[in-house]
């Protein structure tokens, strides 16, 4: 238990240390929100405007008084709004999350059954070249742009086939091309990973026994090496969050989608703060939870672990 | 505006013209739905693909052109400027204002039929409050003052359908400033919003009296116009007098160029705005059309600023005139519908003058004038002088087309006279901040699209955008004579006398080597061959009460 509570605090940690960092990085590149938004010279203010309009915002309050004020937010709830639309922040994120979490996670699924198909197919097909062949995709699909890859999909699919509309299309359609998109990228380590631990798992001399006893090669997968093999890919699948946060930015804006990576790429463009800001804070809650959850899931599946864990 | 079909299109037309001359009996059978040549089609609805999500409707703040593709749409205005002539005529306004010999009183009658689309009437009392708002801001609400209006001192409901306008002093540039979108009225409901209350989401809110009403909205992805049913009050040059011919306007939000461009060439969109030089032959390619619309104000250009010690001298800024090959720029990085520039003003701008031989491209020149100003070429091939390199650094015009490639290009040529010219780089923030500044940019990228003579002032009055830096630390104008030519562009009362202080500007700026105009910045959209009576306003921003779909 002592584990767990710490690993939380840990994580906690990282929270705001995430938090006060993000903060002030944003507020250290030169020019601000203000600027981005009124000091373009056709909207003709004169500095003193200027001015009057950042104490409009607060953005004229030291950085210190303003990061309290968007931490103290942040605790109650309060978000805070957009400097360069005025909508609350509440309000973007939340018409952004529902969308993004649907591709992020049909994406991560559609990742996973990949990654599983080409490591089993890399590991257990009859033919050596195939093997080999399936053992080349993971270091191909990891060398492939996310950008490069949506863009293909698009001409061919869409515009060439004409099979999927990217421009009104039903939400269904406009899932396709972007869930594929996301996968790709992301299966890739999964494979990888998961191809080099069955390799592992099979040299075991417990799979040799089993095997003497007369254990089938896909009971030998399925029942032994699944679940020995299943650890390393848990441990680096926490890790290919930030892949997918990463890979939600390129394909929402190569699709046209709304989500949280265009919200994201449309603020940064803008140099939107409390936008910015509460998207690497729901970034780091994600990535934080989820490596908390894996640190936490794997000594219940690997009693190897537990012993470690205490010693 | 210049239109211009696709080699192939003619050639596609020429064919089906000829095929149905020979077969005229049999064809007449088979033309049920081609009816787009016979006039205007009732329905259907249009999707428009735009290159970003609108940040503001507050008029004066639709300048960025997602913002000005709806608020064109949804409001109407006291004229209207026709955009071809420039010519200003009624709109809600029955007649031209009445106006005062030193121009700072305009009086407009009313029309008094007009409803805005929650039900309410336009009144004079609204219109007052408009232009009200418009031409003083509200700094606690975060709403700026219009750009286009200048000197304004308040509004005067002088009975049901007449009003005037005070000025603190002349504003010959009144009249034009109503007709632009910046001006366009708004419901009392609407006048209510604050900055937020006009920003993404709320779209709905923004009431207008325009041919199209907000009928949904999908924050940052898509927002639905419908057509009014009872808008009657249209310009008198406009073609259809009546509601819009299409039931709806899709406007779809595509960032990438090649999504954008691919989507409308596929057949899933009818319009696409910011069709990028590189991919004009695509979309000319397939059949579409192209309407590259003329911005009719200062044209994109490089403003050097002459306060800068490297730039102080003249000849300096006539090398660097010299040593840019403006035609390789227009040709290898655009198109046909980016006409190389042939003054500061572009050709079909109020006040323009031809400044001949002005902008020659002559290394041999420049190089030879760098040489008598000092300046002496060092060991890496970039001219030094006491010690000093002729180092110069240049903004990114984030929002003009292919900057960097124009940059990158001319900092190429400009190597070859000796001279080393960097490109600031940064975000949008980042840029506006370092402009700001005449020691981290010397020489600046910009343009601006505006129909009045005014916009000769936009640019390069100490008052406004000074991109030449003409202030110094109090305030004043280091040129005075420039600032001086300006002012009188803005405030003298009559049209002849603005287009002599026009002209007089664009003499100085060719004489003192200020500015180096590249080419005509069009706005450049494509079209599908279904699409008919598509306009725009003045500035080329989209007009979509006269589009119907057939074919």
């Amino acid at each position: 238990m002592p584990y767990a509570l710490r690993r939380t605090g840990q994580a906690a940690l990282v929270l705001v240390a995430t938090f006060v960092l993000a903060f002030l990085l944003l507020h250290a590149l030169p020019g601000d929100a203000i600027v981005a938004r009124y000091a373009s010279p056709e909207l003709g203010l004169t500095e003193a405007q200027l001015d009057e309009l950042r104490a409009v915002y607060g953005t004229d309050q030291p950085v210190w008084v303003q990061l309290w004020q968007s931490a103290a937010g942040f605790l109650t709830g309060d978000l805070g709004t957009s400097l360069q639309s005025g909508a609350q922040v509440e309000a973007l994120i939340a018409a952004a999350l529902p969308s993004t979490l649907a591709l992020a996670s049909l994406g991560f699924t559609a990742a996973v059954l990949l990654a599983i198909g080409i490591a089993v197919a890399a590991t257990s097909s009859r033919a050596e070249w195939l093997r080999r062949a399936f053992r080349s995709l993971p270091p191909l699909f990891v060398s492939i742009p996310v950008f490069w890859l949506g863009i293909v999909l698009l001409q061919v699919v869409s515009f060439r086939l004409g099979l999927i509309p990217v421009i009104n299309a039903n939400p269904v359609e406009a899932l396709v091309l972007p869930v594929l998109t996301l996968a790709v990228p992301i299966a890739a380590p999964l494979a990888q990973v998961l191809i080099r631990s069955i390799d592992d798992t099979v040299a075991e001399p417990f799979v040799a026994v089993a095997r003497a006893r007369g254990a089938g090669p896909r009971w030998l997968l399925s029942k032994e090496v699944a679940r020995n093999s299943l650890l390393p890919t848990l441990t680096i699948a926490g890790v290919l969050f930030g892949e997918l946060v990463a890979g939600a930015v390129v394909t929402e804006t190569v699709f046209a989608r709304t989500g949280l990576g265009r919200l994201t790429q449309e603020a940064v463009a803008t140099r939107d703060i409390p936008v910015l800001q509460a998207i690497v804070v729901i970034s780091a809650v994600g990535f934080v939870a989820i490596n908390l959850a894996v640190d936490l899931v794997a000594p219940v599946i690997d009693p190897r672990l537990r012993k470690a864990v205490r010693a | 505006m210049v239109r211009t079909p696709s080699p192939r299109r003619a050639a596609l037309a020429g064919i089906v013209a000829s095929a149905l001359a020979l077969t005229a009996c049999s064809a007449s059978e088979a033309s049920g739905p081609a009816a787009g040549a016979d006039g205007p089609v009732s329905g259907g609805t249009l999707t428009y693909l735009e290159h970003q999500a609108y940040t503001t409707l507050y008029p004066p703040s639709a300048g960025f052109y997602p913002n000005g593709a709806l608020v064109n749409n949804l409001t109407a205005r006291l004229l209207h400027q026709d955009p071809e002539t420039l010519e200003l005529e009624p709109w809600i306004a029955t007649a031209l204002p009445e106006v005062n010999d030193d121009a700072t009183e305009y009086t407009f009658d009313i029309r008094t039929d007009v409803t805005y689309s929650d039900g309410t009437p336009l009144t004079a009392e609204n219109v007052v409050a408009n232009l009200d708002l418009f031409g003083l801001g509200d700094q606690d609400r975060a709403l700026i003052v219009s750009e286009a209006i200048n000197n304004y001192e308040r509004g005067e409901v002088v009975d049901d359908d007449t009003v005037r306008f005070h000025f603190s002093a002349p504003a010959p540039g009144f009249p034009q400033a109503v007709s632009t979108i910046n001006s366009g009225l708004l419901a009392d409901a609407s006048l209510e919003l604050d900055s937020e209350g006009f920003g993404p989401g709320n779209a709905a809110q923004v009431i207008g009296a325009g041919p199209f009403v907000v009928e949904s909205e999908e924050l940052g992805t898509s927002i639905r116009l419908a057509a009014r049913e009872d808008y009657a009050w249209a310009p008198p040059s406009a073609e259809n007098q009546g509601r819009p011919h299409v039931d709806a306007v899709d406007i779809v939000i595509a960032p990438e160029d090649s999504v954008r461009i691919g989507s409308l060439v596929s057949g899933q969109a009818h319009i696409a705005r910011q069709v990028e030089p590189q991919h004009e032959e695509q979309v000319a390619g397939a059949g579409l059309e192209i309407v590259a619309a003329q911005t009719n104000g200062v044209n994109n250009g490089l403003s050097f600023r002459f306060d800068h010690p490297l730039l102080e001298d003249i000849r300096v800024r006539q090398a660097l005139i010299a040593g840019i090959d403006r035609e390789e720029v227009v040709t290898s990085i655009f198109s046909e519908h980016y006409p190389l520039a042939t003054s500061s003003l572009s050709q079909t701008a109020l006040g323009y003058a031809e400044q001949p031989g002005a902008y020659e491209h002559d290394p041999e020149r420049a190089a030879a004038l760098l040489d008598e100003a000092g300046w002496e070429v060092g060991d890496d091939g970039i001219r030094v002088r006491d010690g000093e390199r002729l180092h110069l650094v240049v903004n990114e015009a984030l929002p003009q087309p292919r900057s960097r490639d124009v940059i990158t290009l001319i900092a190429q040529q400009l190597r070859e006279i000796g001279v080393e010219l960097e490109l600031y780089q940064g975000d949008q923030a980042a840029q506006t901040a370092a402009a700001a500044d005449i020691e981290q940019v010397q020489i600046y990228h910009s343009m601006v699209g505006r129909a009045d003579f005014d916009v000769i002032k936009s640019q390069y009055s100490i008052d406004n955008r000074d991109t030449l830096r003409n202030a110094d630390e109090s305030g004043e104008p280091i040129d005075a004579e420039l600032e001086e030519l300006l002012r009188e562009v803005a405030s003298a009362p009559s049209t002849d006398a603005r287009t002599a202080a026009a002209a007089a500007v664009q003499a100085h700026l060719t004489e003192q080597a200020y500015v180096l105009p590249l080419f005509e910045e069009p706005q450049v959209y494509g079209l599908q061959p279904a699409v008919h009576g598509f306009e725009t306003e003045s500035v080329g921003r989209p007009s979509f009460a006269g589009v119907w779909l057939a074919g």
